[in-house]
């Protein structure tokens, strides 16, 4: 009899004892130095740098310990956040793709700055940020983010191929004269196969739907407004997305891309990037890269991308180490290295002004053009902040580009949908 | 006759022929992709984007491997997947003798019935389970755990079932010498009927380890973090990196989780091929 | 019960009572009845409760709950769960891509079962003549049974890469363009299922073999002296003889197919367009990429009835053609 109560003591025990082996986050009583948890994205320079900060910023004081952990793309560092909040296992500051911040502070997800802005006494300022990059990080008149690595799309160029299809050597100004490089630079070997075309569209989660909505802005319309009104059955939406699918149809100039490779192998001539991307292609590349502005048409002007880092932190004392890393991740010092590192923009006046900025821009002139970019941008669309969005217009643009579906057709398809998911998971 | 018997010998070549030229085919087929992964991962970018492909390097680039291990922690996630993997094979293995033996061995009034509602559980996909599993785990507190990997899929249907067979082929003499020994269940299990279906445990140990070593979808779902992934999720979160890697490193990354396994299967590929043709693996 | 039973191959499944028998011949020592019981009820309770404890847990709750959660609208985050009855039902009726995926799904499980057990049958027959160098083959072709689909997934997407992979190598060699599989609406799912193809003939081989090794051979031998041809011996003993393993086979491979998920999930993601996106890769998407937790769970439960109307139906027609 009592071997059994043994047997049921040891199958329950072998169970139990697992629930000894604590998963990570737990609970750290406010002595010594606060260990927070810092969720990143990106890899590559824009991974290591953020590393490197870390790494700095731990070595700089001893009052807190920052551990970062890498969460994957945006998209993913989207889920993983979703379920953390699930689980209530959430880290204390957060890199987050800019249109998220919305999203998560609705649900009050994300801890309001107001309060530790107001009571740092250590000459903090808000107003060194650049207002354009900082706007974003409001939601109902409170401050939630802060600009760490920010971003525009730009237009990436091979100067080489440009030249010896007998083009100057410079980036395509107007979508028409896109159209047109495309052309004259795209090759074909005997059996029709492309060896090299002019452009690649991205396509892909991330991204995809970034350099569409640039494209809209040249055009002069926009995808979405603050009200959540779509405009994607406007004339600049179809006129662009015509556009576009014409050059991979009817032209075949240029074809869907999923990777920087398309550049780097000489497939194609041109593709779009985020200024982040910068000090990646440049150093990669075997050839004469020239970062651009986006084309414009009817105007120029782009949405401003890139990560913000936001509070997640539920308890007060990590929420004040939590506060004083993110001042430091945006400070001027690492801001600079981040602009130096891996081409994002400078977020404050101070970074801007900072020496080493300073003389980096004068080195390397050609990478100013993020900086010249700053005066033409713009918030996102706000659809983009729908938890399905992004994968809405992905659909689109593989709807257009890979389906050759007709434009119109797929614009109103895409409005319906992003009106449902609106309806569905925002209202 | 003579005539009659060389003509089927004839024919006889010719078809021994035709069965190792399908037989090659198919190995060329199976065994290319791993090659291909093999001597991707020791070429360089420039030999990686040649057209048409080369199948060897000029001089092997060890330092890929370097790279590629540099990519991600590697090293962790080997800690994790072999922590992971042992202690729910152990689990569930333990699990499924005792299940086993009480089949087999102890009356009770409700046993067939009991017997019936564990088979049920094997029509139940485990997919349809992700989501109640994953509300479960996060009322437990168990989200980005080892135990959240490993308890949810310890229970055993399979594995009870196969160990009840072989405990019911034992010579009931032997069960009978035991009792009259005076071995309660448990020691009877221990020293009886575990030793003799040693052959079978065996079998299923290494294929339990294989199949959790493997899994993907459930720990991708509940980890959160890099110091909790496994190898298949931590390799699958390499290739979402921002920019493209090359394919020369993800090759090098996916031989680092490959190589494990298979090192296993043809260490004991007999005992595994013959177990399952002898039904001692579910489909 | 009678199905599980029968899934087995020849020797694993012992007839019920077996065990009672054991009982009866076993020559216990009379104890008081109702004291043993008791203790033997104890004992069995102690044995199988972690069994049942977990599968009650992990396996059957799950099934009760999937149900109740399809009737809500809840995105796993707000602690309040919105009653809206058949809803969920009613707008997985009205997607167009459920019944894209079911489509998808359904192709990708009818074609996978073909060629693979077209393959490993054909194989196996090639095995059982017993070749010179047959353990070889057969552990070669056997081994992506225990690779992970992970790697497999990677390698195969490097193959299917349209500029430099082995597939626009092997198509330019006999003459002919490649399509960039991964990412053509047409070709993508081609591609998925040549690779579960790939990574399944090694299993469905060796049981096939295992069936073949259990014909008599003086069934052959009798033929032989009837001067049979060997493809009226595949169709009159061969094929009827090992249909107990082909339906096997079937049906657990068209149920595994039902539940692919890995290789796609990394090599295409469902796409380009949900051309290639499967039941289980959709059901992840809505309940962890887009957190409509009651709209999955809707999913779940009709992909629960899917696999038991499949094992029924198969299980009914198996009794017109499989002989045993």
């Amino acid at each position: 009899m009592k071997r059994y109560v043994l047997v049921l003591l040891i199958a329950l025990l072998a169970l139990s004892t697992t629930a000894v082996w604590a998963g990570a986050a737990a609970e750290k009583a406010p002595e010594g130095p606060v260990k927070i948890v810092y969720w990143r994205s990106l890899t590559g320079v824009a991974g290591e740098v953020q590393e490197e900060l870390v790494a700095r910023f731990n070595a700089s004081q001893d009052k807190v310990i920052v551990e970062s952990q890498f969460q994957g793309a945006y998209a993913e560092i989207l889920q993983k956040l979703l379920a953390a909040l699930a689980a209530g296992n959430l880290p204390d500051v957060v890199l987050l793709d800019s249109p998220f911040v919305a999203l998560f502070a609705k649900d009050g997800a994300l801890v309001s700055l107001d309060q530790f802005v107001k009571k740092d006494k250590t000459g903090f300022d808000l107003d060194d940020y650049i207002p354009g990059l900082i706007q974003d990080g409001y939601y109902d008149g409170s401050l939630y983010a802060m600009p760490v690595m920010r971003s525009t799309p730009l237009l990436y160029v091979n100067g080489d191929m440009l030249v010896e299809a007998g083009l100057p050597r410079r980036a395509p100004k107007t979508w028409d004269e896109f159209r047109e490089f495309s052309k004259k630079v795209s090759k074909y070997n005997a059996a029709g196969e492309p060896i090299q075309l002019g452009a690649g569209f991205t396509m892909g989660q991330t991204s995809a739907h970034w350099y569409f909505q640039g494209a809209v802005y040249s055009f002069g319309g926009q995808v979405s407004d603050e009200q959540f009104n779509i405009h994607l059955t406007e004339e600049p939406a179809i006129k662009l997305a015509t556009l576009w699918q014409d050059m991979v149809f009817k032209d075949k100039t240029a074809m869907p891309s999923n990777s920087h490779d398309d550049l780097l192998n000489r497939k194609v001539a041109m593709v779009f990037g985020s200024t982040g991307s910068m000090g990646n292609l440049l150093s990669r590349a075997d050839f004469d890269v020239i970062p651009a502005f986006m084309p414009g048409q009817v105007q120029n002007l782009v949405p401003v991308g890139g990560s913000v880092l936001a509070m997640t932190s539920t308890d007060k004392f990590r929420q004040d180490a939590a506060w004083e890393f993110m001042k430091y991740m945006t400070s001027a010092e690492a801001n600079s290295a981040i602009v130096i590192k891996t081409g994002y923009m400078p977020v404050s006046k101070s970074s801007m002004a900072y020496p080493e900025t300073v003389a980096y821009f004068q080195a390397n002139p050609v990478r100013k053009v993020a900086v010249d970019q700053l005066q033409f941008t713009r918030p996102q669309a706000s659809v983009i902040s729908l938890g399905k969005g992004t994968e809405i217009l992905r659909q689109m643009i593989e709807k257009l580009l890979i389906a050759n579906r007709d434009p119109k057709r797929v614009m109103e398809e895409t409005s319906a949908d992003l009106l449902k998911e609106y309806n569905d998971s925002f209202k | 006759m003579v005539e009659v018997h060389k003509k089927r010998s004839a024919r006889w070549y010719l078809g021994r022929a035709g069965s190792h030229l399908i037989l090659i085919l198919a190995s060329l087929f199976i065994g290319i992709p791993f090659l291909w992964m093999v001597t991707t991962s020791i070429k360089s970018p420039a030999e990686v984007a040649i057209f048409p492909p080369i199948w060897w390097p000029k001089t092997i680039r060890w330092d890929n491997f370097a790279k590629a291990w540099s990519l991600a922690p590697f090293g962790r996630f080997y800690i994790n997947s072999i922590i992971t993997a042992t202690t729910g094979v152990f689990l569930e293995v333990s699990i499924a003798a005792l299940s086993a033996y009480a089949f087999a061995r102890i009356r009770f009034k409700y046993r067939d019935v009991m017997f019936l509602v564990m088979l049920a559980a094997m029509m139940i996909p485990s997919q349809v389970a992700l989501i109640p599993n994953y509300v479960v785990l996060k009322h437990l507190k168990w989200i980005n755990t080892y135990q959240g990997i490993v308890i949810p899929h310890v229970s055993s249907v399979f594995g009870a079932f196969l160990l009840r067979q072989y405990f019911l082929s034992v010579p009931a003499a032997l069960y009978d010498a035991a009792e009259l020994d005076g071995l309660g269940h448990f020691k009877t299990m221990v020293h009886i009927a575990l030793p003799l279906a040693r052959p079978v445990l065996g079998t299923l140990v290494l294929y339990l380890f294989l199949a959790k070593w493997n899994s993907y979808l459930w720990p991708l779902i509940v980890t959160n973090t890099q110091n909790m992934r496994t190898l298949p999720v931590g390799l699958a979160m390499v290739r979402t990196a921002e920019y493209a890697i090359g394919p020369e490193h993800l090759m090098a990354a996916s031989l680092f989780v490959l190589v494990p396994p298979l090192i296993v299967y043809f260490l004991a590929q007999k005992q595994l091929i013959e177990g399952i043709a002898a039904g001692a693996v579910k489909g | 019960m009678d199905f599980t039973c029968r899934q087995q191959p020849k020797g694993v499944c012992a007839v019920r009572g077996d065990s009672q028998k054991v009982f009866r011949e076993g020559k216990f020592r009379r104890q008081t009845m109702s004291r043993r019981a008791r203790k033997d009820a104890l004992a069995f309770i102690g044995f199988t409760a972690p069994n049942f404890i977990l599968l009650g847990v992990f396996v059957f709750w799950p099934i009760v709950y999937s149900l109740f959660l399809s009737f809500f609208k809840w995105n796993m985050i707000a602690p309040k769960k919105t009653f809206i009855g058949m809803d969920n039902y009613v707008s997985l009726f009205n997607d167009p891509v459920f019944w894209q995926i079911t489509r998808n799904t359904l192709a990708l499980a009818v074609f996978t079962v073909l060629f693979k057990l077209g393959i490993a049958l054909s194989l196996s027959i090639q095995l059982n003549r017993n070749p010179r160098g047959g353990s070889l083959y057969r552990a070669i072709i056997f081994s992506p049974t225990f690779t992970t689909s992970v790697a497999v997934a990677m390698v195969w997407t490097w193959i299917f890469e349209p500029t430099y992979g082995l597939f626009r190598f092997l198509f330019r060699a006999v003459g002919m363009t490649s399509p960039d599989w991964i990412h053509n609406i047409h070709w993508a799912l081609p591609a998925v299922i040549i690779v579960l193809v790939w990574s399944g003939i090694g299993y469905d081989m060796v049981l096939f073999l295992a069936g073949l090794k259990n014909i008599p051979q003086d069934i052959y031998d009798a033929a032989l002296v009837d001067g049979v041809t060997p493809w009226q011996n595949f169709i009159h003993i061969t094929f009827p003889l090992l249909s107990p393993t082909t339906f096997f086979l079937t049906v657990t491979s068209f149920i595994g197919a039902l539940k692919a998920f890995d290789i796609i999930s990394i090599m295409t993601d469902g796409g380009p367009l949900n051309s290639s996106n499967v039941y289980v890769l959709y059901l992840y998407q809505n309940a962890f990429q887009w957190f409509k937790t009651g709209y999955a769970s809707a999913l779940a439960l009709i992909l629960f009835l899917l696999i038991m109307v499949v094992t029924l139906v198969q299980n009914r027609l198996s009794r017109r053609w499989v002989h045993y």
